[in-house]
């Protein structure tokens, strides 16, 4: 495979951004031996890294909609989630009523579905097992510890919720 | 004062989302409900006590800590997801099966698996 430039650079910046975070110490050594391994390891794996435009997620408008995303809408769902799988786990009946529902999704980019299948599995309840793609569209299939609905549609509406629409906002 | 308050609640909510976690554990049919309730001690159980931790770092001037806590819950965050998915598939793929399904769309779209 070939690297691209971009590709490399945002790689290596994210590697050396994550180093300096965790070092915290800001000696010439240290600074140095870590540009070095972020340099490698950004060689190796960009091309698996990034398939697509490499700075998408610094353009100011998407930059916005991803930290609202990340720091309130996602808390508020998890934390909704969150309270109703540990109802069940301590409720004395255990009312659970697991099945695994197919659900279409309208995103195209790799990202946006890496993205969504994580959240979705994130938020206790739901558990992404598998991403298909049949005639153009879409599918996850996930288990889900309280089938509400067995039509696709209505149970992707309810597992989703606001976060596909704030998901396009970010990657298509 | 006020700040050591704030940091106890923190943690209470972890400890009480994860002993809900755990409970879960041990109540759950089988392992595919387990693996749900086990989300819980990964993402609010530890996010709420990072979340304490960090604040108790940054209310005593220690910004070091403070910071590497942080990046620790973005990593667990990070990395849970993934695992979950790949342990709950591997598990599927290896033979186990979910037992008293309402509905199985995977089982009937790939029935050789």
């Amino acid at each position: 495979m070939k690297n691209k430039p971009a590709a490399v650079i945002a790689t290596f910046i994210l590697c050396f951004l994550v180093w300096i975070l965790f070092t915290l110490t800001f000696t010439a050594q240290e600074l140095i031996a870590g540009a070095i391994v972020s340099l490698l390891v950004a060689l190796f794996t960009s091309s698996y890294f990034i398939h697509e435009d490499a700075f998408h997620l610094l353009k100011p408008n998407v930059f916005i909609n991803f930290i609202i995303y990340v720091l309130f809408i996602f808390p508020v769902e998890l934390w909704k989630a969150n309270v109703d799988v540990a109802k069940r786990a301590l409720s004395p009946k255990l009312p659970i009523n697991p099945g695994i529902v197919k659900v279409p999704v309208d995103l195209k980019s790799e990202y946006g579905l890496a993205m969504l299948a994580n959240s979705i599995t994130l938020t206790p309840g739901t558990i992404t097992m598998e991403i298909v793609e049949e005639n153009g569209q879409n599918y996850y299939y996930i288990h889900w510890i309280d089938v509400a609905s067995k039509n696709s549609k209505e149970a992707g509406d309810m597992i989703k919720g606001k976060l596909e629409n704030w998901i396009r906002r970010i990657w298509k | 004062m006020i700040v050591r308050i704030i940091i106890d609640l923190f943690l209470i909510l972890g400890c009480f989302f994860a002993f809900a976690g755990a409970v879960g554990l041990l109540r759950m049919p089988d392992s595919f409900t387990r693996m749900q309730s086990s989300t819980n001690i990964a993402t609010f159980g530890v996010l709420w006590t990072v979340l304490g931790v960090a604040v108790y770092a940054f209310s005593n001037q220690n910004f070091v800590f403070g910071i590497k806590t942080v990046m620790i819950g973005i990593f667990i965050v990070l990395t849970s997801a993934v695992a979950g998915h790949a342990i709950l598939k591997g598990g599927y793929k290896h033979g186990i099966r979910p037992e008293n399904l309402v509905v199985d769309e995977y089982r009937r779209d790939n029935p050789n698996e």
